[in-house]
């Protein structure tokens, strides 16, 4: 698939920005601070309804946006994508809240439309499909367990609608089973019928929580099949790069199908009662799984050197884009944010390889052009990126 | 007593008024005072209709002390309504969930107001709902049909399910309100989510 016009209004550092794109590779350059990564963001943001970056949705919103009069400052975000079943205009639109008084308050509202038809934000996702290289990445192997939960998250949501849901589903479950918990823990409610009281609770849990678990399990399964050889061509070894999924449920070895990881799931929920009780919190489930990253027999994240646990990284995402292309048939469109100055000439070299398969779209920023070979220029497109402004070339 | 309109210098009526006011839902003190000098530009007779339909309102709406929806006359015209069917109760949430009903015109038996639903993050549990008084009216009534009428959400759910544990041992039937797709609309335009529980309660025909 490939975007084929993105539009910002009032977006970052953006008033107004309409960009037409093609398939193939568009290289936007320019001094930092300049609005490249902004545009990988706008389409990340379109994708997954969500932004890369941290803080409120609010903070997308152009500092000083003018509303019109009596209405709040909003971002809005256009793009059109060319998919193999058809074109879809993907539009989201953030509006500041504003109290009675006229003052904007810390909240944001977000309406979301395909095709111009108001949808959930959860029904945007998976209608463009995006993987984001960007040099933060590298917390996915020596990062904490929720930088790897995330990995397979926003992977697998870009796939499967129904994982998106049962994913908001399952944690809704979780905060509202962690409260009754919290309430028994402080005392605020009589322990009797604790059990009665989390019967709802429990089959909700382990009801979404089996499908999430099914879906990691069977995602970490194929994706082994391809950051194997992926990291070997990487790194330059013979050592392949093997992903674990280690979950906090006991009892889910080979790949056990859904009704099966959910008995295991409810058995260990009867199991730890008390301690959950105890700490006032769901303890276990898709919620505090991990993804173990091996080379033999040692963790790459706490053992590997600075070279191996790029290369992982690496392979992490050039597989996501394969796991992506390998399910969908149609390849997703792949962000590269500043990343080329950080990789030697061997891995950017791979990862240069992968973009020249047909019919792949990619975006990349840079500084400057020096990172790139003279074949690789030739073919890219280039935007020069100043103060917000666009200066193809 | 002073308030915070007082001491900027307004006279005590309307500062209290601008009060009263800015203590309801969505009025700062910006639409309060807005409010009280339109009140005080209006007619008399405007003003005196408003307090009088304000007093009226705590005066003479109560509960219904069967089905617990707001009513006037207790029992409420539904529950002494001789043509409705008092053995099957249709449980809600809130009062305006009954008048959704109503405009149907197709249940004809009588309601349960629940005033609430089964929230543990909100802090909302079974005794912070008339939860106890539908198992109550169920044990002691002669009730064929129990149709939970809670909001197809989690919470709706819980309480549903909470519902459905406690009234099955009594013997009475339990139902539950179907999930489908809504009338004249399109396939192709519904969202994944509805369509899905409508494949999964599809019927025989």
């Amino acid at each position: 698939m490939h975007v084929t016009s993105l539009s910002l209004r009032d977006f970052r550092t953006y008033e107004r920005l309409d960009l037409a794109l093609e398939p193939g590779t568009t290289l936007f350059y320019g001094p930092n601070a300049a609005g490249k990564t902004t545009i990988l963001e706008a389409l990340f943001y379109l994708a997954t309804t969500r932004s890369p970056r941290a803080g409120a949705d609010r903070e997308l919103v152009r500092w000083d946006a003018q509303g019109d009069i009596g209405t709040p400052p909003f971002a809005r975000l256009l793009c059109e994508v060319k998919r193999s079943d058809g074109k879809v205009r993907l539009e989201v639109v953030v509006q500041r809240r504003a109290d009675d008084e006229g003052q904007l308050t810390g909240a944001s509202l977000k309406t979301v439309r395909i095709d111009r038809r108001a949808v959930r934000a959860l029904d945007l996702v998976g209608n463009l499909r995006v993987v984001l290289f960007t040099p933060a990445d590298l917390a996915l192997v020596t990062g904490a367990p929720a930088e790897r939960r995330r990995y397979l998250d926003v992977t697998l949501s870009q796939l499967n609608g129904r994982y998106v849901r049962t994913l908001s589903h399952y944690q809704k479950v979780v905060q509202q089973r962690n409260s009754l918990l919290r309430a028994w823990r402080e005392r605020r409610r009589p322990l009797r019928g604790a059990d009665d009281e989390l019967a709802f609770w429990d089959r909700e849990l382990t009801l979404s929580g089996a499908y999430v678990l099914h879906e990691r399990l069977a995602a970490v399964a194929e994706l082994n099949t391809l950051i194997g050889p992926i990291f070997c061509q990487v790194s330059a070894g013979d050592t392949p790069l093997i992903a674990a999924y280690q979950s906090t449920v006991a009892g889910l070895d080979g790949l056990p199908d859904e009704r099966a990881i959910e008995a295991a799931f409810l058995a260990n929920l009867a199991r730890i009662r008390d301690d959950e009780i105890g700490r006032g919190q769901t303890l276990i489930g898709p919620h505090r799984d991990d993804l173990l990253l091996s080379m033999g027999s040692i963790s790459v994240g706490t053992y590997g050197s600075r070279g191996q646990q790029r290369s992982a990284t690496l392979a992490l995402k050039l597989g996501e884009a394969e796991l992506m292309r390998a399910r969908a048939g149609d390849a997703p469109v792949l962000l590269l944010d500043d990343l080329l100055s950080e990789l030697d000439a061997e891995r950017r070299s791979h990862l240069l390889a992968a973009l020249t398969q047909p019919g792949q779209q990619t975006l990349v920023t840079a500084t400057g052009m020096e990172d790139f070979d003279a074949a690789f220029l030739a073919q890219a497109k280039k935007i020069r990126v100043e103060n917000g402004r666009l200066y193809p070339s | 007593m002073t308030n915070v309109f007082e001491q900027s210098g307004l006279i005590e009526p309307v500062a209290r008024l601008m009060e009263e006011f800015s203590r309801l839902p969505g009025i700062g003190p910006k639409t309060a005072s807005r409010l009280v000098f339109f009140l005080l530009r209006a007619p008399d007779e405007q003003a005196h209709a408003l307090a009088e339909a304000l007093a009226s309102l705590k005066d003479n709406v109560r509960f219904c002390s069967r089905c617990f929806n707001i009513t006037v006359t207790d029992p409420c015209m539904i529950c002494s309504n001789p043509s409705r069917d008092q053995a099957r109760i249709c449980v809600v949430e809130e009062p305006l969930d009954v008048l959704a009903i109503e405009r149907t015109s197709t249940w004809r038996g009588v309601y349960h107001v629940l005033h609430g639903r089964i929230a543990p993050l909100e802090g909302m549990n079974r005794e912070d709902i008339r939860f106890d008084e539908l198992v109550d009216r169920v044990r002691t009534e002669q009730i064929d049909e129990v149709l939970l009428a809670t909001n197809p959400n989690l919470e709706g759910e819980a309480t549903s399910f909470h519902l459905h544990r406690a009234l099955a041992p009594l013997g009475v039937k339990v139902t539950r309100l179907a999930r489908g797709l809504p009338t004249g609309g399109d396939l192709e335009w519904a969202d994944p989510s509805t369509l899905g529980s409508a494949l999964e309660g599809r019927r025989e025909l």
